[in-house]
C-alpha cells in the first residue's frame, strides 16, 4: 500500500500523492464529538483527551502512523458543523488545515447515527478537491437504536471508501487503514447553496439508510432525560455537587491530605530530610534551603505533593468521570439564563466547569464560543472566579476544616463577583452574543480505560506544570526572605493586609506568592490556617482575595497568546483591585455584623 | 417513528409552540441575526427534516435526527415546522 495506489484512485487528486520524501498528511475532519481523537488515539497509538462533549479538541494534534508500508503524520482536528460562512475560532483551526493545505487525505469521521448531517460535511469537504475515505463511527450505537448503513451503496454513489468502525473497540481499523489507500475525491455536490446540500444529503440518506421501528428505551437515555428537566435535573445537581464535595473535599482534601502531610511528610520525608542533610551537609545555609522554613522539601514539595496534589488526583477522577458520561453540557439548559445577563450564553457552561480542573486549559475551551466578545467575557470570568483543582484543594482543606458557612460564604461572594463583572462587562464590551444553539451528547456509561488514562496524565501535567513552579516560588521566597525583603514587603504591605483586609502580616508575601500562583499562595495560606494563625474569617477573607486573583503565570501567557498583551495586561488589571476590595469589602461586612466561623 | 405512519397540517407554527412529544416537519427557518440559519441546517434543521419536542422549560430541547438540541427560546420561536399528528 503504497503512495502509488493512492495517485492511482484519487482521480483528479493533487500531484503532490506522487513518491514522496515526507509522510502523508492525514487530516481527521468531522463534526464534534464523533470520536475523531479516538480514531487518532487507535492509527498513532498516541493518547490525546477523548471526553463526551463537543469542543474537547480546541488545537490540532498530530501524531505518526505506519499504514502498510506508508509513513502518516496524522492530524488531529476540532469538530466542525461547517467549513464555510460564520465559524467559531476552533472550527476555523480545522478549515485552516484544509484551506492551507496541510493535508494531503482526508478521513471524514461521522457520527453512523447520524448520517444526514455527516453527508452535509462531506459536501463541504468534497469542495476541497482532496481524496477521502469516510468511516462511520459508532455503529454500534446506531444498531443499538435499530438503524443499519448501506455502506457499500453509499461508496459507490460517493466514490469513496466507505467504513463501519466502533473505534473505542478498534472495530473495522483493518478495513479503514486499508481504505487509505483507496482514497478519491467524493462525488458530491460542490460549490452550491447549503440548502441544496441539505437536500442531496436527505435523499441519499434515505437511500441508504434502513431505520426499524424498534426503539428501545435504555437506561442512559432515561437518565440523558432526568437530567435536563428542572424537576429532576437540579436535585440530580445538588448530588452531583454533594458527591463532588465527600469525594474532594472531604476524602481528598483531609483524609488523604492529612495522610500524606501529617504521615508521609511530617514523620517521614521531612524528618528524614533534616537528619540527612544535618548528617551530611551540616552547613546552615543548606539547612535553611532543602529543609529550613523556606525549605525546597520541607515548604515546596510539602505544598506541591501532600496539600494539592490528593485534591487534584481525586478532583480529575471525578471530573473525567462527568465528562465521559456526557452530563456537564446539560447544565447548559439550566445556566443559559443567568449567562445571558453576563453577555454570555448556555455554552459558556463548558469553559466555566472546565476551568475548576485547570483555567488555562479552559481558557483555550473558549474557542468554542460563538462570538470574540463572549471568549473575552469568559476568559475575563474565568481569570477571576473560577478556583483550579489545585486551588481548590486548599480552598476545601482549610474552610472545610472551619465550617460549612465558611465555605458557602466564600463561593456566594465569589459568584456574586463574576456576576457583577459579568453584567458590567456585557455592558461596558462592544460586540453581541450568540444565540444558545447546543448539541447535547447522549449519556454513556464512561470507561475506566478512559478515565484511569486521561487522570493519570492530567496528574503528570499537574506534576509538571505546577512542581516545578512551587519550587521556583520556594527558591525566591528563600532569597527574599534572606535579603530581608519579605519584612520590606510585608511592612509596605501592611496597611492594605492587616488594615484593609484584617490579617496577620505574614499573610502579605503570601498573597504577593498568590500572583505566581495562586494555589500555592493558598498552600501557604493552608500551613499558616494549620498552625492556628488565621481566624475563621481571616481564613475566609484571604481565600476569597486569592481566589479572585488571576490564577498562575501560565493562565496570563495563554490569555497572552489567545487575545494579545493588551487584554492580558487589561484583565490583571481589572482583577487585581476588584480582589483586593472585595476582600476589604467582605472583611468590612463579617466584622460589622460580628461572624464568627 | 417512521413518517409513514405520521400525517401533518399544512399550516406552519414556531417550534416553541409544539407541545412535548409532538413531531413537526421543519419548513423553514427565519429571523433576523445572520449565521443562525447556518447554523441550524449545520446542525441538521433543514427544510424536511423531522424534530421532536422534548422539553419546553427551562431552555427548548428538541430531538432531529438521534439528536439532542438545546435552544433558546428566541430560535425556537424562528424555526417553523408543520406540526404532525400520529395516527395510530
Amino acid at each position: 500500500m503504497s503512495c502509488h495506489v493512492v495517485r492511482e484512485h484519487a482521480g483528479a487528486g493533487p500531484a503532490v500523492l506522487t513518491l514522496r520524501s515526507r509522510p502523508l498528511r492525514v487530516a481527521l475532519v468531522g463534526q464534534p464529538n464523533v470520536g475523531k481523537s479516538v480514531v487518532f488515539g487507535r492509527l498513532t497509538g498516541r493518547y490525546v483527551t477523548v471526553s463526551n462533549y463537543p469542543g474537547t479538541t480546541v488545537a490540532i494534534t498530530r501524531g505518526r502512523a505506519l499504514v502498510g508500508a506508508q509513513v502518516c503524520d496524522i492530524i488531529d482536528t476540532p469538530g466542525v458543523n461547517a467549513l464555510e460562512g460564520d465559524v467559531s475560532e476552533d472550527e476555523r483551526i480545522t478549515r485552516d488545515v484544509l484551506t492551507s493545505d496541510g493535508a494531503d487525505l482526508i478521513v471524514q469521521v461521522a457520527d453512523a447515527r447520524n448520517l444526514r448531517r455527516a453527508l452535509m460535511l462531506t459536501a463541504q469537504i468534497a469542495a476541497f478537491g482532496k481524496p477521502m475515505v469516510l468511516a462511520l463511527n459508532m455503529v454500534d450505537e446506531a444498531w443499538a437504536r435499530g438503524i443499519s448503513i448501506d455502506a457499500a451503496d453509499l461508496s459507490a454513489v460517493l466514490g469513496i471508501p466507505v467504513v463501519e468502525t466502533v473505534a473505542i473497540d478498534g472495530q473495522g481499523f483493518s478495513d479503514l487503514r486499508e481504505a487509505l489507500a483507496r482514497a478519491a475525491v467524493a462525488g458530491a455536490p460542490v460549490g452550491r447553496t447549503s440548502i441544496d446540500r441539505a437536500a442531496w444529503a436527505n435523499d441519499l440518506t434515505g437511500r441508504v439508510r434502513r431505520q426499524s421501528t424498534l426503539s428501545l428505551s435504555r437506561i442512559p437515555d432515561l437518565i440523558a432525560r432526568a437530567t435536563r428537566q428542572p424537576l429532576t435535573g437540579l436535585p440530580i445537581l445538588a448530588v452531583v455537587l454533594y458527591a463532588l464535595y465527600l469525594f474532594v473535599g472531604v476524602f481528598g482534601a483531609q483524609t488523604l491530605v492529612r495522610l500524606l502531610e501529617d504521615g508521609v511528610f511530617g514523620r517521614g520525608i521531612n524528618p528524614a530530610s533534616i537528619w540527612l542533610v544535618d548528617r551530611f551537609m551540616p552547613v546552615p545555609f543548606v539547612h535553611d534551603f532543602l529543609v529550613g522554613q523556606y525549605g525546597l522539601i520541607t515548604m515546596g514539595l510539602t505544598y506541591a505533593i501532600a496539600i494539592v496534589l490528593p485534591v487534584v488526583t481525586t478532583f480529575f477522577l471525578m471530573f473525567g468521570f462527568l465528562e465521559d458520561s456526557g452530563y456537564i453540557p446539560r447544565l447548559a439548559i439550566f445556566c443559559d439564563r443567568i449567562f445571558r445577563v453576563m453577555g454570555l450564553n448556555g455554552k459558556a457552561v463548558l469553559p466555566m466547569v472546565l476551568g475548576l480542573g485547570c483555567d488555562t486549559m479552559a481558557t483555550m475551551t473558549t474557542r468554542i464560543l460563538g462570538t470574540p466578545k463572549e471568549r473575552l467575557i469568559a476568559i475575563l470570568l474565568l481569570a477571576l472566579g473560577i478556583p483550579c483543582s489545585a486551588q481548590l484543594a486548599t480552598i476545601l482543606g482549610i474552610l472545610g476544616g472551619v465550617s460549612l458557612a465558611a465555605l458557602m460564604t466564600l463561593f456566594v461572594v465569589v459568584l456574586g463577583q463574576m456576576f457583577l463583572v459579568g453584567w458590567l462587562a456585557a455592558r461596558v464590551l462592544k460586540g453581541d452574543r450568540s444565540e444558545f444553539i447546543m448539541e447535547l451528547p447522549p449519556i454513556r456509561w464512561p470507561r475506566l480505560g478512559n478515565l484511569l488514562t486521561k487522570t493519570r496524565l492530567r496528574v503528570w501535567w499537574y506534576l509538571g506544570e505546577a512542581v516545578p513552579l512551587f519550587l521556583a516560588g520556594t527558591v525566591l521566597l528563600f532569597v527574599l526572605d534572606r535579603l530581608g525583603a519579605l519584612i520590606w514587603i510585608s511592612r509596605v504591605a501592611e496597611p492594605v493586609v492587616t488594615g484593609l483586609l484584617g490579617l496577620p502580616a505574614a499573610t502579605a508575601q503570601i498573597l504577593v506568592m498568590g500572583f505566581l500562583r495562586r494555589d500555592y499562595g493558598a498552600a501557604g495560606l493552608f500551613q499558616l490556617a494549620h498552625s492556628g494563625q488565621l481566624t475563621g474569617v481571616q481564613a475566609v477573607v484571604a481565600l476569597t482575595v486569592m481566589t479572585l486573583f488571576v490564577p498562575c503565570v501560565a493562565n496570563f501567557l495563554i490569555m497572552v497568546r489567545e487575545r494579545g498583551l493588551r487584554v492580558g495586561l487589561a484583565i490583571v488589571g481589572v482583577i487585581t483591585p476588584v480582589a483586593l476590595l472585595t476582600g476589604a469589602g467582605l472583611n468590612y461586612v463579617l466584622h460589622a455584623l460580628d461572624v464568627h466561623f | 417513528m417512521s413518517c409513514t405512519l405520521l400525517t401533518f397540517t399544512s399550516k406552519a407554527v414556531p417550534l416553541s409552540s409544539l407541545a412535548v412529544g409532538q413531531h413537526g416537519l421543519v419548513s423553514s427557518v427565519s429571523g433576523a441575526p445572520t449565521g443562525r440559519s447556518d447554523r441550524l441546517v449545520s446542525l441538521g434543521i433543514t427544510p424536511g427534516a423531522v424534530v421532536t419536542m422534548l422539553q419546553r422549560f427551562p431552555g427548548v430541547v428538541f430531538f432531529c435526527d438521534q439528536t439532542e438540541l438545546a435552544v433558546e427560546r428566541a430560535v425556537a420561536d424562528a424555526i417553523l415546522v408543520r406540526p404532525m399528528e400520529d395516527v395510530r
